[in-house]
C-alpha cells in the first residue's frame, strides 16, 4: 500500500503523483493541509514537517526522492 | 543511441529550449529531477508574464508539463552529476547511474535556494526549516513562523504564509528590505507579518516533542525558536517559532559542468551572447545558471529558445 502525504499546493508532491500514475502504481492520497490528523500522524511516522511524505508498505521515504522510491516499488528506471 | 539535443533541467528556460527544439524535429532528451524550476515555488500568482493577467506557479508549471507532453521528446526525471565531451558527442552522467549521449546539450539547470549556514539550519531541514512555502506552508497551520529574507521573495513567502498562521516574521539583515514596492503595500496590509529589519541570523534552536501515544515512533526534533541579532545594539533576541522559512536567495546549479564552461565568480556560466554557447562547442546555456542581472521567467524563457536555436544550427552542421 502506498500512501502519498501531500498538500495541494506542492508541485513536487504533484509530480510524484504523476510518476507513479505513469508507472500504474496505486496509491492513496492524503491532503495534510486539510486533515489535521493525518498531518500529526505524518510527523509522527516521519519526523517531518515538510511534504511530500510516501509510505511504502511502512517504509518512509521523504521528499520525491526518486531513487529510494524506485527501489522500493521495483520500478526500473 | 545519440540523442540530437539534451536538455538539462526543466525549468522556464529547458521548457522553452524544448518547445523550439522540438518544432526542429530533433531527436530530444529532457533530464531534470523536477519540472518547473523555481517557478514551482513560486509563493503568489505570477503577474509579470506575458498573456496571463495573473497565473500560479502551480497552474504555470501544468501548463508546461502538457505542452512537453504534447511535443516529442523524452522526459527522465534524473539529476546531472557530470557532463563530459570525449570526442564529437557529449556523455551526459546521471545519479542513477545512466549514461546518455549527444550531439548538442542546453543547460538550462536554474539555481538553488542559498542556504543560510548558521547553526540549526541542516539539523532541522525538513523539521521546521523549509526552503518552499508554498510546499510546506499549510504544514504550519497556525503556528507562528519566520521568514528570513526582505526581498521579493521573502515577502511573497510571507503573504502566502499569513493565510495559514497567526504570525509571520520577516528578518531582513538590511537596515531596509529589498522588496519592491507592490509587495511591501501588500504586506503593510496584513496585519500579522511583521518586519524586522537589521536583524542577523544567528542560530535556529529546537526540541524533541513530548511522547504521546500518537508519536510514540516518532524520534522528531523540531524547531522551537530562530535567534538573531539586533545589528543597532548588538543584542541577541528569541523568537518562538515553529517554522523557519529561508528566502536569502539563489545560487546557480552549476556545480556539474565544471571546466566544460567558465563560471564567473558567482559560478555563473559566461557565455557567448550572439547564440548563449559556452566556451565547449555545442554546449549552450539558458536562464537562471547563466551571468546575468535580472532573473526573470520571461528572461528565462528567452534564453531557452536563443540556445535552442543555436544548438540547432550547431547539430546541422555536425550531421
Amino acid at each position: 500500500m502506498v500512501k502519498i502525504y501531500s498538500t495541494p499546493t506542492c508541485v513536487y508532491c504533484n509530480t510524484l503523483k504523476e510518476y507513479l500514475g505513469k508507472k500504474n502504481i496505486p496509491y492513496q492520497d492524503i491532503d495534510v493541509a486539510s486533515n489535521e490528523k493525518e498531518l500529526e500522524h505524518m510527523v509522527a511516522i516521519s519526523g517531518q514537517m515538510g511534504v511530500p511524505v510516501v509510505d511504502i508498505d511502512g517504509d518512509i521515504v521523504i521528499g520525491f526522492d526518486k531513487e529510494k522510491i524506485d527501489q522500493l516499488l521495483k520500478i526500473n528506471p | 543511441m545519440i540523442y540530437d539535443l539534451i536538455i538539462i533541467g526543466a525549468g522556464p528556460a529547458g521548457i522553452s529550449a524544448a518547445i523550439y527544439a522540438a518544432r526542429q524535429k530533433l531527436n530530444i532528451l529532457m533530464l531534470s529531477k523536477d519540472i518547473g524550476g523555481q517557478v514551482a515555488k513560486k509563493a503568489v500568482d505570477i503577474e509579470n508574464y506575458p498573456g496571463f493577467d495573473k497565473i500560479s506557479g502551480l497552474e504555470l508549471v501544468n501548463l508546461y508539463k502538457k505542452q512537453l507532453e504534447a511535443n516529442d521528446l523524452e522526459v527522465t526525471l534524473d539529476e546531472v552529476l557530470s557532463i563530459e565531451k570525449p570526442d564529437k558527442y557529449f556523455l551526459v552522467k546521471t545519479t542513477s547511474g545512466k549514461t546518455y549521449e549527444s550531439i548538442s546539450v542546453v543547460v538550462t539547470s536554474g539555481a538553488e535556494s542559498r542556504l543560510l549556514n548558521v547553526p540549526g539550519e541542516e539539523e532541522f531541514s525538513g523539521k521546521g526549516v523549509s526552503y518552499c512555502s508554498l510546499c510546506d506552508g499549510p504544514v504550519f497551520k497556525n503556528k507562528i513562523v519566520a521568514v528570513v529574507g526582505g526581498g521579493n521573495n521573502g515577502f511573497e513567502s510571507a503573504l502566502f504564509l499569513s493565510n495559514y498562521v497567526p504570525k509571520v516574521y520577516v528578518l531582513e539583515y538590511g537596515a531596509t528590505v529589498n522588496a519592491d514596492k507592490e509587495n511591501q503595500e501588500l504586506v503593510a496590509k496584513h496585519k500579522n507579518i511583521e518586519i524586522i529589519t537589521n536583524a542577523k541570523v544567528v542560530r535556529i534552536e529546537g526540541k524533541a516533542k513530548p511522547r504521546t501515544e500518537a508519536t510514540a515512533s516518532s524520534t522528531g526534533v523540531f524547531v522551537e525558536s530562530i535567534i538573531y541579532e539586533d545589528l543597532t545594539t548588538g543584542e541577541e533576541k528569541t523568537l518562538e517559532v515553529k517554522g523557519v522559512f529561508v528566502e536569502i536567495g539563489y545560487l546557480p546549479s552549476t556545480s556539474f559542468v565544471k571546466d566544460m564552461a567558465q563560471l564567473n565568480d558567482k559560478q555563473e556560466i559566461m557565455f557567448d551572447h550572439k547564440n548563449l554557447e559556452t566556451k565547449t562547442p555545442g554546449l549552450f546555456s539558458a536562464g537562471d545558471c547563466n551571468v546575468s542581472k535580472y532573473k526573470q521567467i520571461v528572461m528565462a524563457s528567452g534564453e531557452g529558445a536563443k540556445a535552442a536555436l543555436s544548438a540547432y544550427e550547431y547539430i546541422k552542421k555536425q550531421l
